[in-house]
């Protein structure tokens, strides 16, 4: 996926992450057992969104990297005139 | 306690040494120029960025408030854990541009960016006042954490006067002589220590006390129910509401991402990649407050309660038998807590005060500003350890209230850097309605509607001023708006 492709599921990941964190997203999910690796419910919910928004912004910052490469490396024409 | 004492003392003086000698040695490779005192020559790598910005969020507020609002309030706390990532993220598309506009300019603070695209000396100096004004109680809950670690952990033998002002010399010392490198690399030396020092307590305290989280969280669930559902309690202990949890976390996240220590960062990094690479990898920092959070529940439970929420982690380790070794590692961990978000604070205070509520009206040499800063430092540490050795509630409120200007900042920063039809007096006349609606509200909270943050009411008025005063007057000239915003 291109760099401008992630650029949006970026911003819509983080969009997502404050409804899910603030009133309403948040007071769905309320309750806190069963519990999660030992956390309460709502705690181990904003920690998998923090996991997100890390696991997001990897990928994004990878096809950043990815697409500046291939802007800056000659085309196969360039390099054969080259 | 007194057979321990000597112990503790060596572990908590071999950190100070320690600290200082690292803070000392940073600034060797600085120039001796306000670039290198203020921006560290732009040449800060990932490492310390990483830790800089860390240290943002692992303040004396995030290592002890943060298990004392577990302890006492519960799910609340969970506001803490939520906002930074929300707050970094947007720095992913305005750090390298903040950066790319200084390396043209030759800005190292948010100010100097903000008045370089909207020409105005009363901007300069309102942006200096309302930094200075949010640091000052900042600056003094840090310096106040760092006194009561240390009376806590000597058992008063060190009263919190003579910890917070030994361990605040150290800060002083290596912020005059080295200015931002050795915040940077202290910064990261002092992020190693309170990392392993947090998660080790976190996992231990309940291992310990209830034989493990999952143990720990029903005994509470069981007892005291409340504390586990959301939005937790408010400071009487009656429930928060939704309004004020909510707002608190967006109001956090805008303040962060505008924070002035933080933003002139983008000044330090030697290049967009680093700035970048920094954003990704920040909500791992943030992950490192669940152990904060598991030692102050592991305080809900236990036979007896400290004095005051606060004092909770420590209290929890002077009462579980733990060796004086580890006693004094904690103590280390938490003076790094403290110490690594007063230095920055202390640093980038007496910067902005010179660079925006001096130079632009009386214009000084590179010298003579380097000298004014540090006589900055030591009257703006001086002034908040007075504030420390009287605290009272009204700091920390004043401390929210400070985050509510501060996140005024936003609209104002993003209009210089995006926005074309912005104005200067459009920018002027929204910041100043939006921070007095901001002071109105902290003044009046009766008034305030659904509880919701001070700082989220001045953000809907600021805003509005901000777009209609602009578009009502003369736009700027357009190859000076072409220059901040095509970067």
């Amino acid at each position: 996926m291109p760099y401008p492709a992630w650029r949006r599921v970026a911003w819509c990941c983080h969009v997502l992450f404050a409804v899910a964190v603030t009133w309403p997203g948040q007071a769905l999910v309320n309750a806190p057992a069963p519990f999660v690796l030992g956390l309460p419910r709502q705690m181990a919910w904003v920690a998998a969104w923090i996991v997100a928004s890390l696991l997001v912004m990897w990928r994004l910052d990878a096809a950043r990297s990815r697409d500046a490469r291939r802007e800056s490396a000659p085309t196969r024409a360039e390099a054969d005139v080259g | 306690m007194s057979d321990n004492f000597g112990l503790i003392a060596v572990v908590v003086f071999a950190y100070l040494a320690a600290t200082l000698a690292v803070g000392l040695a940073a600034g060797r490779r600085a120039s001796k120029s306000v670039q290198g005192y203020v921006a560290g020559d732009r040449d800060f790598g990932l490492l310390v960025m990483y830790f800089i910005t860390g240290a943002s969020v692992f303040s004396a507020f995030a290592f002890l408030g943060g298990p004392g609002w577990a302890y006492s309030r519960g799910t609340a706390a969970f506001y803490i854990l939520s906002y930074g990532a929300l707050g970094m993220a947007p720095w992913y598309a305005l750090g390298p541009k903040a950066a790319a506009l200084g390396r043209r300019f030759g800005f190292v603070t948010q100010a100097q960016l903000l008045t370089g695209r909207f020409p105005s000396k009363g901007l300069s100096a309102l942006m200096a006042v309302l930094t200075l004004a949010a640091f000052v109680p900042y600056v003094t809950i840090q310096i106040r954490g760092a006194g009561i670690v240390i009376e806590a952990v000597t058992d008063g033998r060190i009263p919190l006067w003579a910890g917070a002002a030994l361990a605040y010399s150290v800060v002083m010392v290596y912020v005059l002589a080295s200015g931002v490198s050795a915040v940077g690399w202290t910064n990261t030396f002092q992020g190693v220590f309170m990392l392993a020092i947090a998660w080790t307590l976190g996992l231990y305290l309940p291992q310990k006390l209830y034989g493990g989280t999952g143990a720990m969280f029903s005994q509470i669930l069981e007892a005291r129910p409340e504390l586990l559902a959301l939005p937790g309690l408010d400071a009487a202990g009656n429930p928060w509401s939704w309004g004020a949890y909510s707002t608190s976390i967006l109001v956090s996240a805008v303040g962060f991402t505008m924070l002035p220590h933080l933003f002139m960062k983008a000044f330090t990094a030697r290049d967009d990649r680093t700035i970048r690479r920094t954003v990704v990898l920040f909500p791992t920092f943030q992950l490192f407050l669940i152990p904060v959070f598991l030692i102050g529940f592991a305080g809900v439970m236990f036979p007896e309660a400290p004095d005051r929420p606060d004092f909770v982690l420590p209290f929890l380790i002077l009462r579980t038998d733990l060796p004086a070794l580890v006693v004094g590692l904690f103590c280390a961990g938490a003076l790094s807590a403290s110490m690594s978000t007063g230095d920055a604070l202390l640093h980038a205070g007496a910067s902005v005060v010179v660079e925006d509520g001096v130079q632009p009206f009386r214009p000084l040499s590179d010298k003579a500003r380097r000298v004014l800063m540090r006589i900055l430092v030591v009257a703006v540490g001086a002034t908040a350890y007075g504030f420390a050795l009287n605290e009272s509630s009204s700091l920390v409120e004043l401390l929210l209230a400070s985050y509510g200007i501060v996140c005024q900042f936003m609209p104002s920063m993003l209009a210089a850097m995006y926005w074309r039809r912005a104005t200067t007096a459009g920018v002027a006349s929204g910041l100043i309605a939006g921070a007095v609606t901001a002071v109105f509200f902290f003044l009046n909270p009766g008034l305030k509607p659904l509880g919701l943050h001070e700082g989220v009411l001045g953000l809907l008025v600021h805003v509005p001023v901000l777009l209609a005063v602009s578009l009502a007057g003369k736009p700027q000239d357009e190859d000076h708006v072409e220059s901040f915003v095509r970067v």
